[in-house]
C-alpha cells in the first residue's frame, strides 16, 4: 500500500495566511496575470519556496531543476504524495488550505474530479501556444497539459518467434485461441494502466451507457475471460511477475503496459527496431495526458505560474521521456535516441471525453468487477 | 527457588509504597496515551467524522447500506476467516521453531535468531514477486498457487513466523527445564508434559504473538492484492479503495468502524485468555535452559525445523538474492553498481548510501521513542504485578496501543492531513511524521514483549526490596530493569526492524523527499527495464544484509545482570 496523499500545504502558505502577510487572492474566479517577461521566466527579488505535490513516479533531472531555481530564485520542494488518484483525493480533502502550491500528475481520468471540486486557480500559460492542440483538453484554463503517454498491450517478441504464433494486432486478436492464456492485465479498480485499458475497450466496443451486464464492451471482456486473461492488482505484478518479455519473470507473452516500455527494455542500441525484446500492439493504445495546476489557497501563485511555464519550456519537455517514461506535449521537442528509435508510432490513440469518464468511471468499474469477482 | 506460584497466592501484605506506586503508574501511562491520542485517535476520529457527519448532520443510513451489501459481507467474512486461519497456521508452524531456539544449542543459532527478522522487514512487493518465482506459474515449487488462498496463507506465515518464534522463544527460554524434567521423571509422556507444564507457562506469550499475527493478517493489503488475485479482498483493501481511490469517506468510515469493533473484540478475547493464565516463575538464564541435542530424536527435531525454515523462509529469499546478481551480462554486481547511477542526475535518484542513512536515522529515532513510551506503557499495565493491579486499566492501555495495528494506514494518513493543518500542530508535511508513524506501529511489539517479562517478576522480590528501604524508583531500577533486560533487547530489535521495513503507514504521509530503503525499492520496481528491476532486488538484498547486521548487534547486547539471573 502506499501512497499517500497529497499534498500539502506549505508551511509558508499557512504561516503567511495566519499572519495576514502576503495578499493571496483566494478567489477561484480570478485569474493570474501572465508571468513571463519577454518570453523569459521572471526572477524574484527574494527567495521563494514553492511546494509541488506530485505522484510517486515524478522525476526530473536535477540539473534542469537547478537551472530553474537559479534563473527565478524559486526553491522547489517536491512532495511525493502517492499514486495520482490518492494525490488528487488528498488535494480534495485539503481544498482551500492545500499542502502544496502546484499539483502535478493528474490525468484525464481524474481531470473531471479535479475540476468539479474546484481545486485549482485558473492560469493559461503563455507557452500553452506551443502545445499540440490535441492535448488542450481542459478549455476552461485550469489544468495545463504537461506530458502524455499511451497505455498499450506489449508483446514478448521472442515468445512469439519461438511459438510461431502471429503477434496480435487488434483487440479482436486477443480473444483468438492461439493466444489463450497469454494475456495479463491490471485490475482497473486498483491500477491506472488497468483503468486505461478498460476505457480503451469501452472506446472500441461502445456500450458505455449500458448499465446492464450485457454492455458491448463487457461482452468483449467475457470473451477475454474465456480466453484465459489473467487479472492482477498492479503494473508491477503484471510486468515483473507475470509477463515473460524483457525484464519480466513470468510466463505470459502479452501484458498491458506503456508505449514507452519497449525503449526501456533495450540495452543494446544497435539492435534493429524489429529485433527489440518487446513491442507494442498500437491499435490497443489509450491516450493518457498528465496535467498540472495551481492549487487554490496557494500563497505563491506567481511562482506557481512560473513553474507551469517552466514545465512547458524546452528543457523540461525534453527531459520527461528519460525521467518519467512519458512523452512531451510541445511539438518538435527532440526525443532521446532510444525513445526516438524504439517507440512505435501510435497514429490514432483511443480516448474518451473526460466528462464521460468522470460521470461513469465508478459504475464501469463496478460492472467490470461484477464480472471478475 | 524452583517452582511457580499462580498469581494471587502471593502477598497480601502491602507496604505504604503501594499508593505511591499507583500514582506513579498513572503518571507512566500519560506519555504513551498522550502520544496515541494526538497521533492516532485524533486524526482517525476526525476522518471518521468527516465521513459520517458531512456538512454538520449525521449520515447514519450509510451503515445499513454498507452492512447489507452482499459484496461487503463477503469481504468481511473473508477477512475474518483468512486471518484466523493464518494465525492458527502460523502458530502451529512456528511453535516447534520457538521450542528449538529455547531449548537447544546449535551452530549458527545466534545469527539465525537475528536473521529470522529479515522477512519481516522486506517490502511486500519484492517478497511477493519473489514468491511468485516459487509458488507462481512456472515457479520452483512446480505448483501454481498464485491467486489461491494458499498463497495468502503461506505468505502470512512467511512474514509472521519471526513474530511467534521470537516472542514465544524469548519466554520459553527463561523457563526452568527442570519443571519439564520433573514431570517427565514422574512418568508423564512428552505430549502431557507440553500440555500440563509447558503450555501454561508459554501461553500468555503465545497469545501475545498470536494477537499480533492476527492483526497483521486481518489488515493484510499487499499480499492479498499481489498473491491473492482479484477475487480475494480484505477490509483493508476495500477501505483503501473507498478512501484513496473513490474518496467515499462515508463508506470508508463504516468499514473502519467495523474493523475497529472486530479488532477490539478479538483483543478482548486474547486479553482474557492471556490474563487468566499468567503464572509467576523464576527466570533462568539461557545457559541453564539450553543444551546440545543429546539424542538422535532431538537432532532430528532440529534438522526438520531448519529444513522447514529453509523452504518456507529461505526459498523466496534465495530467489530474490539470485535475481539481484543475475544481470543481462551474466552473474555479477551489475545491478549493485547501477544503484549509484543517477540516470543523469534525476530527482528520483536515491544514492544508496543516503537511503541507508535515512533508514537508519528514522529507525533509530523510532526505536528510542517506541522503547521509552513502551516501557512507560508496560510499567503502567503491569503495575506492581499484583492481582489487584491486573485491572481494566491495564487492559485498556494494552488494547489502545494495539488498535493502530488493526487500523488502515490510509485512514490515519488522510486523518493527519485534515487535523495537523493549523498551528501549533501544523505538521502535515513534517519529517517528524515518519518516525512517529513508525513508532505507532512498533509500540505494540515493545509492549507485548515487555509485559509478559514484567508480569513474570515475582512481586515478592519487589516487596523485599521496598521492605529493605528501596524507593520505588530504586526498586524499578534494581529489580525490574535487569529482569526485563532480555525482553528489552528483543523489543529494541523488533522496533528497529519494524521501522526499517515500514512502508505502509508512511506511504500515506505527504512528506518531503527523504527516501528510505523501502521507498527506493518501490521507486525502482515501479519502472520498466531489466536494470530497474535488478536495482530493486539489489537494494532489497542490501536491506536484508543490513537487517541481519543490526539484529546481530542488538541481540548480542545483553544488559548486565541478566546473565547472572
Amino acid at each position: 500500500m502506499k501512497k499517500s496523499l497529497l499534498v500539502l500545504v506549505t508551511a509558508v502558505a499557512i504561516v503567511g495566511a495566519a499572519c495576514g502577510s502576503s495578499g493571496s487572492s483566494a478567489n477561484s474566479s480570478s485569474t493570474i496575470d501572465p508571468v513571463l517577461v519577454n518570453g523569459r521566466l521572471p526572477r524574484f527579488d527574494s527567495p521563494v519556496t514553492l511546494r509541488v505535490a506530485t505522484h510517486d513516479s515524478f522525476a526530473v533531472s536535477q540539473s534542469v531543476l537547478d537551472e530553474f531555481e537559479a534563473e527565478t530564485n524559486i526553491n522547489i520542494e517536491l512532495l511525493p504524495s502517492g499514486d495520482a488518484a490518492a494525490m488528487t483525493n488528498a488535494a480534495i480533502l485539503t481544498a482551500g488550505n492545500p499542502v502544496a502550491d502546484v499539483l502535478f500528475g493528474f490525468d484525464e481520468n481524474l481531470l473531471g474530479t479535479v475540476l468539479e471540486n474546484n481545486l485549482l486557480l485558473a492560469y493559461q500559460p503563455e507557452r500553452l501556444s506551443d502545445v499540440e492542440n490535441s492535448f488542450k483538453i481542459d478549455t476552461s484554463g485550469f489544468a495545463t497539459p504537461i506530458d502524455h503517454g499511451d497505455v498499450c498491450v506489449n508483446f514478448d517478441r521472442s515468445a512469439f518467434t519461438k511459438s510461431g504464433v502471429s503477434i496480435p494486432s487488434t483487440f479482436r486478436d486477443l480473444t483468438d485461441s492461439s493466444v489463450k492464456g497469454d494475456l495479463v492485465v491490471e485490475d482497473p479498480s486498483t491500477s491506472t494502466p488497468g483503468l486505461a485499458f478498460m476505457l480503451a475497450t469501452i472506446a472500441t466496443f461502445g456500450g458505455g451507457d449500458d448499465e446492464s451486464s450485457n454492455a458491448a464492451w463487457l461482452n468483449y471482456w467475457k470473451e477475454l475471460k474465456a480466453n484465459g486473461v489473467a487479472v492482477v492488482d498492479s503494473w508491477e505484478t503484471a510486468y515483473y511477475g507475470s509477463f515473460s518479455g524483457g525484464s519480466g519473470k513470468g510466463d505470459r507473452p502479452l501484458v498491458v503496459s506503456y508505449a514507452s516500455s519497449p525503449p526501456a527494455e533495450v540495452e543494446d542500441t544497435t539492435l534493429a527496431v524489429d529485433q527489440s525484446p518487446t513491442g507494442v500492439v498500437t491499435s490497443t493504445c489509450y491516450r493518457q495526458t498528465e496535467f498540472a495546476g495551481i492549487l487554490r489557497g496557494s500563497a505563491n501563485e506567481k511562482a506557481a505560474a512560473a513553474f507551469l511555464e517552466f514545465m512547458l519550456g524546452a528543457s523540461f519537455q525534453a527531459d520527461v521521456p528519460a525521467q518519467m517514461y512519458v512523452y512531451p506535449v510541445v511539438s518538435g521537442t527532440p526525443l532521446p535516441p532510444t525513445f526516438e528509435k524504439y517507440t512505435a508510432p501510435v497514429p490514432t490513440p483511443l480516448s474518451l471525453p473526460y466528462s464521460d469518464v468522470a460521470a461513469n468511471r465508478d459504475r464501469w468499474i463496478a460492472q467490470w468487477s461484477a464480472l471478475f469477482r | 527457588m524452583v517452582g511457580s506460584v499462580p498469581i494471587g497466592e502471593s502477598s497480601s501484605n502491602r507496604s505504604l509504597g503501594l499508593r505511591l506506586r499507583g500514582w506513579w503508574r498513572l503518571l507512566a501511562a500519560i506519555p504513551p496515551m498522550l502520544f496515541l491520542g494526538v497521533f492516532f485517535l485524533w486524526p482517525v476520529g476526525a476522518i471518521l467524522l468527516r465521513g459520517l457527519r458531512p456538512a454538520g448532520h449525521w449520515n447514519l443510513s450509510v451503515f445499513s447500506d454498507v452492512l447489507s451489501d452482499r459484496s461487503m459481507q463477503k469481504v468481511l467474512w473473508f477477512t475474518l476467516w483468512q486471518s484466523v486461519a493464518s494465525t492458527l497456521l502460523c502458530v502451529l508452524v512456528a511453535l516447534p521453531g520457538a521450542a528449538m531456539f529455547a531449548r537447544y544449542r546449535f551452530r549458527g543459532k545466534q545469527v539465525l535468531w537475528s536473521a529470522l527478522l529479515v522477512p519481516f522487514v522486506l517490502p511486500t512487493v519484492v517478497v511477493a514477486v519473489s514468491m511468485l518465482g516459487v509458488i507462481g506459474s512456472g515457479g520452483l515449487a512446480g505448483v501454481n498457487l498464485a491467486g489461491s488462498i494458499w498463497a495468502i496463507l503461506i505468505a502470512h506465515v512467511f512474514f509472521n513466523y519471526a513474530v511467534v518464534v521470537r516472542t514465544v522463544g524469548a519466554t520459553w527460554s527463561t523457563i526452568d527445564p527442570r519443571l519439564e524434567e520433573s514431570a517427565r521423571a514422574l512418568g508423564a509422556r512428552p505430549w502431557r508434559v507440553f500440555v500440563d507444564v509447558t503450555w501454561p507457562l508459554i501461553r500468555s506469550s503465545v497469545a501475545a504473538a498470536a494477537s499480533i499475527v492476527f492483526l497483521f493478517s486481518f489488515t493484510s493489503f499487499g499480499i492479498v492484492l499481489i498473491l491473492g488475485g482479484i477475487r480475494h479482498r480484505t477490509l483493508e483493501v476495500e477501505i483503501y479503495d473507498q478512501t484513496a481511490k473513490f474518496l467515499h469517506l462515508d463508506i470508508a468510515a463504516v468499514l473502519a468502524i467495523v474493523q475497529l469493533i472486530v479488532v477490539v473484540a478479538i483483543l478482548l478475547w486474547f486479553g482474557r485468555s492471556q490474563r487468566r493464565r499468567t503464572v509467576l516463575l523464576d527466570q533462568r538464564s539461557s545457559s541453564e535452559t539450553e543444551h546440545l541435542p543429546a539424542s538422535s530424536r532431538q537432532r532430528w527435531f532440529i534438522r526438520s525445523n531448519l529444513a522447514l525454515m529453509a523452504v518456507l523462509l529461505g526459498l523466496p529469499l534465495v530467489v530474490l538474492v539470485t535475481r539481484s546478481f543475475s544481470t543481462p551480462d551474466g552473474w555479477g554486481f551489475g545491478f549493485y553498481r547501477a544503484l549509484t547511477d543517477s540516470r543523469g542526475g534525476s530527482t528520483s535518484f536515491v544514492p544508496p548510501i543516503d537511503a541507508v542513512v535515512n533508514s537508519l536515522m528514522f529507525a533509530s529515532m523510532a526505536t528510542v521513542l517506541a522503547v521509552v513510551l513502551g516501557l512507560c506503557a508496560a510499567w503502567a499495565i503491569v503495575g506492581d504485578g499484583s492481582m489487584r493491579s491486573d485491572s481494566h486499566f491495564s487492559w485498556w492501555i494494552d488494547t489502545a496501543l494495539m488498535i493502530p495495528l488493526g487500523t488502515s494506514a490510509v485512514t490515519v494518513g488522510f486523518g493527519f492531513l485534515i487535523v495537523f493543518d493549523e498551528p501549533p500542530l501544523n505538521m502535515r508535511s513534517s519529517l517528524w511524521l515518519i518516525p512517529i508513524a513508525h513508532t505507532i506501529v512498533a509500540l505494540p511489539f515493545v509492549v507485548r514483549l515487555l509485559v509478559p517479562a514484567l508480569r513474570s517478576i515475582d512481586p515478592r522480590l519487589r516487596e523485599a526490596a521496598s521492605t529493605l528501604g528501596a524507593s520505588p524508583r530504586r526498586v524499578w531500577w534494581t529489580v525490574d530493569v535487569p529482569i526485563v533486560g532480555r525482553a528489552l533487547a528483543a523489543a529494541t530489535g523488533f522496533a528497529f526492524a519494524v521501522s526499517l521495513g515500514e512502508f505502509g503507514a508512511t506511504a500515506f504521509l505527504v512528506r518531503p523527499d527523504r527516501p528510505t530503503m523501502p521507498v527506493a525499492i518501490y521507486r525502482a520496481i515501479g519502472r520498466p527495464g531489466e536494470y530497474n528491476f535488478g536495482q530493486a532486488m539489489a537494494m532489497s538484498t542490501i536491506l536484508m544484509a543490513l537487517t541481519v547486521v543490526v539484529m546481530v548487534m542488538i541481540d548480542r547486547f545483553r544488559p548486565a545482570g541478566v546473565s547472572e539471573f
